[in-house]
C-alpha cells in the first residue's frame, strides 16, 4: 500500500546585527536580537503555532527536524512553542528528525567538526525532547555519498536526499533506497513538494486551485510505494498564508488520500517495514536549494567563498559556540548575487537588503572574533 | 511630418557637463524618426556632421560668457532666451522640447505665442546645483514658469521628481522619468583585474553640489589607519583651493588633484582605481557612476544621486556620514572578493542603461503629441 511522508524543516538562523568597523575590538555581540525577535514571533504565531496545533488536533503523522540553534532562540523567547512540540512527540505520532545544530556546512569541509555538531544536536534533543534521533537531514538537504558515511558511523539508520533530474532520470524517488553507505535513503519528490510550498497559492499556476480531493489524485496516480514531500515548516501560514486555504487543504488531505487506500507515514516506520528498491551513489555534492540543486546558494560567488574560507580559518579558537553559530548557511546565502528567479528568493529572505552588506557586516565580525578569540 | 524643436545650451565637444551629453546621444537618435531643429548658443568651434539642424542664437552683440562665470551667467541667460523666442523659425514645428531653466522662459513666450506643445527636462534643479545652500529665487521662478507651461516634464531620476513635486507647484501626474544611459563603447573595460591598487578615485566638478569635501573627509579617515593608499580627485572647480587645505599634510602624498583629464585618462583611472567614491550632496543622475561601473569599478555613492535609486550592486551611503564612506573603503581595500563581486555584477547592471532606451522612452512621449 502507497504510503506519503511529510517532511518538514524548522529552523531560522541567528542573523548577525549591522555590525560596523568602528565596533571591531569593541563589541563583540553579533546577533541582531531584536530582528530576530521580531521575525521569529511572527513566524511563531502565523506558523509554528498553528501548525503544529493543527498536528496534534487532527493526529497527523509527519517528522520533523528543528535546528538547534532555532530551539536556543524558542527558550530564550519562552515561547508556548516548545510545550506543543513536546506534546506533539508524547503522542508518538511525530518522528524527530536529527540535523546539526547550527544548520551548518560542516559537512562539506571538515568531518569532525560535521560530526561535532550532529551531536550536540542529538544531545540537545535528548534533553528537551527524550528522544534520540534515527533519521537524519544535512541543511538543506545536502548530501553525498561521503556525507552518508560520516552519518552512518554516527549511528543513524536513514537519511533524506534531493530527489534532483540527475538522480530521477536514473532512479524513480517514490521508492525506499539504500545509500552506498548502507542507511536507508529517501529521496524527496521535489514536484509534488513545490506544488504545495511554492505553487500553492500561485494564481497564475494553471493547476491553481488546488485542493486536496486533486492532488490526492495526483499521488493515487504516481507510480511507486513512497511520496516524499519535504518542506519548511514555514510554508504552513508563513510563506502561504492563512488564508490562502492552506490549512484546510491539509485538513482534507488524509481523507481524500484515503479513499485510494493512501496513508500518511513517517520515514522511520517507512523505513522498519518496506524493502529496498536498490543502492544509490550520489558522487557529488547535492541539495534542494535553488534551480542548480547544489552549493551555489551558499558557496556561488566570491563573496561567499571569501566569507567562507575566512570562517574557516578560525578554527580552533577560545568561543566555539559563537564561532559555530556564524557557521549558519543563512549568512552566506544572504550573499548570494543570483540572477533572475532565484534572486527573488534570496532577496525575500535578506534581512540587509544587499548582498555587499551581508558580507561587510559578516567579515567586520569575524575581524573581531579573530582578534578576541584567536 | 512635423518638426521638433529643442532648445539647448551645450553640445560636445563643448560641454561641461550632463546636459550636453543628453543632447547629442539622444538626438542622434531621435534624428531617424524626425526632423530636428536644435537651438544652441553661438560656438566657435563644433563638428559639422550632427544628423540634425544646427541653429545657433549669436547674442554676443552685448555679452561674453562662459558656464563657469556665474557672475553675469543669470543676464547671460536672460539675453540668449529673448534672442531666442526673436529668432525662433516656427514653420511646420509640432513639438517644443527645452532643457533645463536655462532654456524655459524662451520656451513659455514661445509656447504662448504659437500654441505649441511643450515638453521641459529637468537635468538638474536649483536646490541640487546650489548644494542646498542659498538656492536663487529668481532662477527658482523661471524653473516654475517651464513648469507652469509645459505640457509634460521629464526628470533624469526619480530623486529629481520628488524635488519638483516637493519645492515647486507641479502635478505629480505631469512628470515622467526618464533614465540616462552610459557610452558602453566609450568605458567598457574587458577583463578588469580585481588585484589591490591602493588607489581611490573621486570624478567631477569640484563644486558642493558633487560632495568633494566629503571625499577629502573620508580619505583623512582611512589615511589615519591605513597610510598607503592613493585617493585622486579628477576634475576642475571653485572649491580646489578651499579643498587642497583641508587635504592638509596629505595633499600631493596621498591626496591628489588631477584638474581637467581627458577621456583616455578618466578610463586609465577607472581601471587602475579600486573603487569610484561620488558622496553628492544632491546629484540629479550621476552618469559618472554608469560610467565608471561599465569600466567596472565598484561605486560608493550617496543616497542623493539619482542613478543610485536604480542601481543594487553599489554602496550607498548618506553623503555626510563619512565614518560609513570610510569604512567601506578599507572593506573594498581588504576584501579582493567584494572588489571583484561589486565590479562585475556592477558592471553587467550598468550596461542595461543605455542611450537607446532613453530615445525609446523620450519617443514615447514626443508621441503623446505629434
Amino acid at each position: 500500500m502507497k504510503k506519503i511522508i511529510f517532511f518538514f524543516e524548522v529552523h531560522q538562523p541567528r542573523r548577525i546585527r549591522p555590525y560596523r568597523r568602528y565596533e571591531i575590538g569593541k563589541a563583540h555581540e553579533y546577533f541582531w536580537h531584536d530582528k530576530n525577535k521580531e521575525i521569529l514571533s511572527r513566524i511563531i504565531s502565523k506558523s509554528y503555532i498553528p501548525m503544529t496545533k493543527f498536528l496534534i488536533e487532527n493526529n497527523f503523522p509527519c517528522s520533523i527536524s528543528i535546528s538547534g540553534i532555532l530551539l536556543e532562540q524558542l527558550i530564550e523567547l519562552n515561547s508556548p512553542i516548545l510545550d506543543l512540540f513536546k506534546d506533539y512527540f508524547k503522542s508518538g505520532l511525530g518522528e524527530l528528525v536529527g540535523e546539526t545544530y547550527y544548520h551548518s556546512l560542516a559537512s562539506i569541509w571538515d568531518d569532525e567538526e560535521f560530526s561535532n555538531q550532529i551531536k550536540f544536536q542529538e544531545e540537545t534533543l535528548i534533553k528537551i525532547f527524550g528522544i534520540k534521533p534515527v533519521t537524519f537531514r544535512n541543511t538543506e538537504l545536502i548530501y553525498s555519498d561521503h556525507i552518508s558515511e560520516v552519518v552512518k558511523k554516527l549511528g543513524y539508520k536513514n537519511i533524506l536526499a534531493e530527489g534532483t533530474d540527475e538522480v530521477i532520470s536514473k532512479y524513480n524517488p517514490n521508492y525506499k533506497y539504500t545509500s552506498v553507505s548502507n542507511l536507508n535513503l529517501f529521496l524527496r519528490n521535489y514536484r509534488l513538494s513545490d506544488d504545495i510550498s511554492f505553487r500553492f497559492s500561485n494564481t497564475t499556476w494553471n493547476e491553481y486551485p488546488l485542493f486536496a480531493d486533486k492532488y490526492a489524485k495526483w499521488i493515487h496516480l504516481t507510480p511507486g510505494e513512497v511520496i516524499n514531500l519535504f518542506m519548511d515548516y514555514e510554508t504552513f501560514g508563513e510563506h502561504q498564508w492563512k488564508e490562502t486555504g492552506i490549512f484546510e487543504f491539509m485538513k482534507h488531505l488524509p481523507k481524500e488520500l484515503r479513499k485510494y487506500g493512501i496513508e500518511l507515514s513517517t520515514i522511520n516506520s517507512f523505513a522498519e517495514s518496506s524493502g529496498s528498491k536498490g543502492q544509490i551513489s550520489i558522487q557529488k555534492i547535492i541539495s534542494w536549494a535553488d534551480t542548480e540543486r547544489d552549493l551555489s546558494a551558499w558557496l556561488g560567488n566570491d563573496l561567499q567563498k571569501e566569507a567562507f574560507e575566512f570562517m574557516r580559518s578560525l578554527k580552533g579558537n577560545k568561543n566555539m559556540h559563537v564561532w559555530r553559530s556564524l557557521q549558519t548557511s543563512d549568512h552566506f546565502y544572504y550573499m548570494s548575487t543570483k540572477h533572475f528567479s532565484d534572486q527573488e528568493v534570496h532577496e525575500y529572505f535578506n534581512p540587509y537588503k544587499s548582498p555587499y552588506l551581508a558580507f561587510i557586516y559578516y567579515t567586520n565580525i569575524l575581524e573581531d572574533f579573530q582578534r578576541t578569540y584567536c | 511630418m512635423k518638426k521638433i524643436a529643442v532648445l539647448g545650451w551645450e553640445l560636445p565637444p563643448i560641454f561641461t557637463g550632463g546636459l550636453g551629453i543628453h543632447t547629442l546621444n539622444l538626438y542622434q537618435r531621435l534624428a531617424k524618426f524626425y526632423d530636428i531643429d536644435l537651438y544652441l548658443p553661438y560656438f566657435e568651434r563644433v563638428h559639422i556632421n550632427y544628423p540634425f539642424n544646427l541653429k545657433f542664437i549669436d547674442f554676443r552683440g552685448k555679452f561674453s560668457y562662459s558656464y563657469e562665470s556665474s557672475r553675469d551667467f543669470y543676464d547671460i541667460v536672460r539675453a540668449y532666451n529673448e534672442a531666442l523666442v526673436e529668432k525662433f523659425d516656427m514653420n511646420n514645428v509640432g513639438l517644443i522640447h527645452a532643457h533645463d531653466w536655462i532654456t524655459f522662459i524662451a520656451a513659455s513666450r514661445i509656447k504662448q505665442k504659437y500654441h505649441i506643445p511643450l515638453v521641459i527636462t529637468f537635468h538638474s534643479t536649483e536646490y541640487d546645483r546650489s548644494g542646498n545652500f542659498y538656492p536663487q529665487k529668481r532662477i527658482i521662478e523661471i524653473e516654475q514658469i517651464g513648469i507652469d507651461s509645459a505640457d509634460t516634464i521629464i526628470t533624469v531620476s526619480n530623486y529629481t521628481k520628488c524635488i519638483l513635486l516637493k519645492n515647486y507647484k507641479c502635478a505629480k501626474d505631469n512628470i515622467v522619468t526618464i533614465y540616462n544611459g552610459v557610452e558602453l563603447e566609450l568605458f567598457y573595460v574587458t577583463n578588469k583585474d580585481y588585484n589591490l591598487k591602493n588607489q581611490i578615485i573621486y570624478f567631477g566638478r569640484l563644486t558642493p553640489q558633487k560632495g568633494p569635501k566629503f571625499f577629502i573627509e573620508a580619505a583623512i579617515k582611512v589615511l589615519n589607519q591605513n597610510e598607503k593608499v592613493k585617493f585622486i580627485l579628477a576634475g576642475r572647480g571653485e572649491e580646489m583651493d578651499k579643498l587642497k587645505s583641508i587635504a592638509t599634510e596629505y595633499l600631493n602624498k596621498n591626496i591628489f588633484f588631477e584638474g581637467f583629464v581627458s577621456l583616455k585618462r578618466a578610463k586609465e583611472l577607472y581601471a587602475k582605481s579600486d573603487a569610484f567614491v561620488l558622496p553628492a550632496v544632491s546629484e540629479p543622475f550621476g552618469i559618472t557612476v554608469l560610467e565608471a561601473m561599465v569600466a567596472g569599478t565598484p561605486i560608493i555613492a550617496s543616497k542623493n544621486t539619482g542613478v543610485a535609486e536604480a542601481l543594487k550592486n553599489i554602496l550607498i551611503s548618506d553623503f555626510w556620514d563619512t565614518d560609513l564612506i570610510a569604512e567601506y573603503i578599507i572593506s573594498l581595500l581588504k576584501y579582493k572578493a567584494l572588489r571583484k563581486q561589486l565590479g562585475e555584477q556592477g558592471k553587467f547592471e550598468a550596461m542595461k542603461f543605455n542611450w537607446d532606451r532613453t530615445a525609446l522612452n523620450t519617443l514615447e512621449v514626443y508621441k503623446r503629441y505629434l
